[in-house]
């Protein structure tokens, strides 16, 4: 008799609905994306770039490999010759197929000179294929463009700094989390 | 009118081809309806559309780096295909990660869990006919979507744990974020419930529609919610418990009569059950390390043996190393699941000692679960093919591998 005094009152169906008029008085969640944007979590893995060293201003990249070694996809492809006088590496090729990237983020982990960084940076959908083929010269442009649009003082990647891992564990450089500042202009 | 005898037609059967673009069958799934009026007779699906050859594939990359490859198998929830392949490859190596590790993973496992029965529902719920669903369930997702960013950095290529632990550990306040989410996430599975449940649109649809009853549920290796509403227990997170699983207080919502109905129960059920786990991971949450000791390096061979060739790792040495024949890794093979979202998720893998997994096979419940539509939908209604392909939850990045 209850179940069927329900049926008849159409009780199922009101409530459903005074849930969905009760969300009319809420705000709503969604956001108007080109003009607004959402607020990227620290550390997301976004467009490479290689690190601009602030005070040589070039890369840090000592082309020991481990990148390469380790990437899933095989997409950096890397060249270097051996300086004659002090035997160390200098890198002559530093190259990103993005269309091939997984975006796992293994090629910062492992870098022991926190020279590469997958950036927060999103939006590098293009008409062209070749601009998001990534050479050496493009990758620290990116970096570039990555830190004019950066609004705070400092930046550090989660990836670089690993936290919980016991620090015996890390390259030496990824042991103390040095912070990159970023001096803006005007 | 004698004289004359009436020939008997045959019901003219006519075939349906569904798919592989139609919206309704989640990804890209073919299904030959043979139909007899408005029902069923036969239903022949064919799978095969999204093969990438993964079990191959993981074949010729080292150990750590199979794992952004299992990202790619069941995409709704990446992270539990991540642990079961890390877990898969610990037993194999007689790696044991750190309790601060195991609880993490066990969280984001059941976020994962959460929000892929979130997508479950809100797409079920639009199949068949409710839009209001699809979005409230979309809002939550987004914003467990947000916490696994911020642990993680992807949204949905999750890569978080490492052979051995998890990669990058969690910081405080995404925790207290994230227990604060999960307080009022009960209300908003109300707020599904209220609309769905006893809703009489959502009952014609669903109950009695798709029955399997539990002899054949068995027979035909369903696992996870669509075996669990057949009234049939068995989760792997109960009764083969890894990670922290042992440790957190949960039950296992079982169904009766293994209708479409009674799966929407035990999976919305299965949400709640989920939460309560992750809120008892951030409790418990312990102190301490998050990668085992012995835990293999990202970039094989490990750091102990790079020792032996002075000049480092080029592509030569790797080759040189290889052909001295001394085993980098334990030899041997294993078979290891976890409870996925949709299902029993089993790795089987084949360690030579390489390296490099000599085998790896993957079980995974949507391709099985496919084998059970024709089952299912057996004389019933066009339309409800739908309801059948939905409440099965089928993932086809996971079922063509």
């Amino acid at each position: 008799m209850k179940q069927l005094l329900k049926k008849i009152l159409l009780i199922d169906l009101i409530k459903g609905l005074l849930i969905t008029l009760r969300t009319i008085f809420t705000q709503p969640v969604t956001i108007r994306y080109p003009k607004q944007k959402r607020e990227i979590a620290p550390g997301f893995r976004g467009r490479h770039a290689l690190v601009r060293d602030p005070e040589t201003g070039k890369e840090r990249c000592v082309a020991c490999l481990r990148c390469a070694r380790v990437c899933p996809s095989q997409c950096i492809y890397i060249g270097y010759k051996e300086d004659e006088t002090s035997g160390r590496r200098v890198l002559t090729k530093y190259e990103i197929e993005a269309f091939r990237c997984v975006y796992c983020g293994y090629c910062v982990e492992v870098c022991p000179v926190n020279a590469i960084v997958l950036t927060e940076f999103y939006e590098y959908a293009a008409y062209d294929k070749e601009e998001n083929y990534f050479t050496k010269e493009k990758l620290l442009q990116n970096w570039d463009e990555f830190l004019s649009l950066y609004k705070h003082q400092e930046y550090i990647n989660k990836f670089w700094y690993l936290r919980g891992i016991e620090r015996i564990r890390l390259p030496y450089e990824k042991r103390f989390p040095t912070p990159i500042r970023i001096k803006k202009e005007g | 009118m004698k004289g004359y005898v009436l020939e008997q037609i045959e019901p003219s059967k006519f075939v349906l081809q569904m798919g592989p673009h139609h919206p309704a069958t989640h990804g890209v799934l073919k299904l030959f309806l043979e139909l007899e009026g408005e029902r069923v007779a036969r239903c022949r699906p064919e799978v095969g559309y999204l093969h990438r050859g993964i079990e191959k594939l993981a074949e010729t990359k080292t150990y750590p780096q199979v794992v952004p490859l299992t990202d790619r198998l069941d995409y709704i929830a990446s992270m539990i295909n991540n642990v079961g392949y890390c877990v898969a490859v610990e037993r194999l190596l007689g790696i044991e990660p750190p309790p601060r590790a195991k609880f993490l993973r066990t969280m984001v496992c059941e976020l994962s869990r959460i929000s892929n029965h979130l997508l479950w529902l809100a797409t079920h719920a639009l199949d068949i006919g409710a839009m209001t669903v699809f979005l409230y369930c979309f809002r939550e997702r987004e914003q467990i979507l947000w916490f696994l960013e911020e642990i993680c950095g992807a949204r949905l290529t999750f890569s978080y744990p490492r052979i051995g632990g998890v990669r990058i550990d969690v910081e405080e306040k995404t925790l207290e974020k994230i227990d604060r989410f999960i307080d009022g996430f009960f209300q908003k599975i109300d707020e599904y419930e209220g609309l769905l449940t006893e809703n009489r649109i959502w009952i014609a649809r669903t109950r009695g529609v798709g029955v399997i009853n539990p002899e054949d549920a068995i027979a035909y290796g369903l696992t996870g919610p669509s075996l669990r509403g057949s009234g049939i227990n068995y989760d792997v997170r109960k009764h083969f418990p890894y990670d922290a699983y042992s440790e957190v207080d949960f039950e296992v919502p079982v169904g009766k009569h293994g209708d479409t109905y009674d799966r929407y129960l035990c999976r919305v059920q299965e949400m709640r059950q989920s939460a309560k786990i992750v809120k008892q991971c951030i409790q418990k949450m312990p102190e301490g390390s998050i990668l085992a000791e012995n835990a293999i390096e990202l970039d094989l061979p490990p750091s102990g043996k790079k020792k032996l060739h002075p000049e480092g790792w080029s592509t030569g040495a790797f080759i040189s190393f290889l052909k001295e024949k001394e085993p980098l890794l334990p030899e041997g093979e294993i078979y290891s699941a976890v409870e996925g979202a949709k299902g029993e998720l089993g790795f089987f893998i084949i360690s030579d000692g390489s390296g490099r997994p000599y085998r790896v096979r993957i079980r995974v419940p949507s391709f099985i679960h496919i084998s059970a539509i024709p089952k299912l939908a057996e004389g019933q209604f066009l339309a409800d093919v739908v309801a059948i392909i939905g409440t099965l939850d089928i993932v086809m990045g996971e079922a063509d591998k």
